[in-house]
């Protein structure tokens, strides 16, 4: 029976609208599972790297001054390194270590080794705007699409799980191959209760 | 009508679902929320925290200060500075619970924890202080680190960043 042919009344085909309905929504949600794929690789090792920055750093060096108060330090730096007006605050981890904060970077200077770093977090291209979706650090109305996708999702396994019949279906090998599928993280969910 | 139905019906269905799940909430405001925001009012003092630590270790405090580090991987920590020069005092949540966005630094916030004490090994230390300076791009002498020390930070509940 071919997708073309219109429905013969008296009998509902839910195996072709299950089809139909697969076929259609995973094409809708194809580009953002790519996205939500490569982010959440990407923030699987976040123990290694920033996933959505990288911080660049660039040092400068300057004639070395004493220390005085961190008013006048921070307006003494500003002149030096010719940055561009006046911090928006600035911290002294010691006396002589002083941090300029600006919007988005900071300035941090040893005045006695004469050296300051330029911190600049740069946003990482295309991942950064992933990871914001994924993470769902937009909120809003972001939380009820990214539900929407989710049950589409869910949706696309269960029709998936019921589109053939027979010895390549659920009830043939397909039953097995679910069960390797769950096997996995069943295991690591036991190991974590049992250890 | 019924060939244009069948054609058409699946992914009107799909598209009017994701449309529908649109719709605008609110902006955030000037001030950023995070986790269960501040709910006190009373505002504890740095300096008197880090004076007399143990009179105030398990008590649930308010704290006011700028942001002058943020945990660079995570997002689950952020360095207030004090009312006296050369201190801070760390803010720490569990992962994932609060991610503190790296442009943080520079700008105040109202903090509100529990204020905790913490024993660690010479070793434990030393491995802390390591991994800071990895991620701070900063050196780092482990001579400089000797016996265990006592960390005291506030185990974050909420914050609003300014």
């Amino acid at each position: 029976m071919s997708e073309g042919e219109p429905l013969r009344p008296g009998r509902f085909r839910w195996r072709r609208w299950n089809a139909v309905l697969h076929r259609d929504a995973g094409y809708l949600v194809a580009g953002l599972t790519v996205v939500y794929a490569v982010s959440g690789i990407a923030v699987n090792h976040v123990e290694d790297w920033n996933p959505s920055y990288r911080f660049e750093r660039v040092e400068e060096r300057f004639e070395p001054f004493a220390p005085t108060d961190r008013a006048e330090m921070a307006a003494r730096l500003v002149r030096i390194l010719k940055l561009p007006g006046p911090p928006m605050d600035a911290f002294r981890a010691r006396p002589h270590e002083i941090e300029l904060f600006y919007d988005g970077w900071s300035v941090k200077a040893d005045v006695l080794a004469g050296t300051a770093v330029v911190e600049r977090p740069r946003e990482r291209p295309l991942l950064f705007d992933a990871n914001f979706l994924h993470l769902n650090h937009a909120k809003g109305a972001w939380t009820a699409v990214a539900d929407a996708y989710a049950a589409t999702l869910i949706f696309l396994s269960c029709s998936g799980l019921l589109m053939l019949r027979g010895r390549k279906g659920l009830g043939g090998r397909g039953k097995w191959l679910v069960a390797a599928g769950l096997a996995v993280p069943a295991a690591f969910v036991a190991v974590r209760y049992f250890s | 009508m019924s060939v244009a139905f069948n054609r058409f019906a699946p992914s009107a269905f799909f598209l009017a679902l994701l449309a529908f799940s649109g719709f605008s909430a609110p902006l955030s405001a000037a001030d950023t929320t995070y986790g269960e925001g501040v709910q006190g009012t009373e505002v504890v003092l740095v300096s008197e925290l880090l004076t007399h630590p143990d009179a105030w270790v398990g008590k649930t405090v308010r704290v006011e200060g700028l942001i002058t580090d943020v945990c660079k991987k995570r997002g689950c920590w952020i360095a207030i500075a004090g009312d006296r020069e050369f201190e801070t005092l760390r803010f720490k949540v569990k992962d994932g619970v609060i991610v503190f966005p790296v442009d943080v630094k520079g700008h105040r916030a109202v903090v509100e924890g529990v204020f905790a004490r913490f024993e660690i090994s010479e070793e434990d230390a030393i491995a802390k202080a390591k991994h800071h300076a990895e991620e701070t791009g900063e050196p780092f002498d482990p001579s400089t680190i000797k016996g265990p020390q006592v960390v005291y930070q506030i185990e974050g509940i909420g914050a609003v960043v300014k």
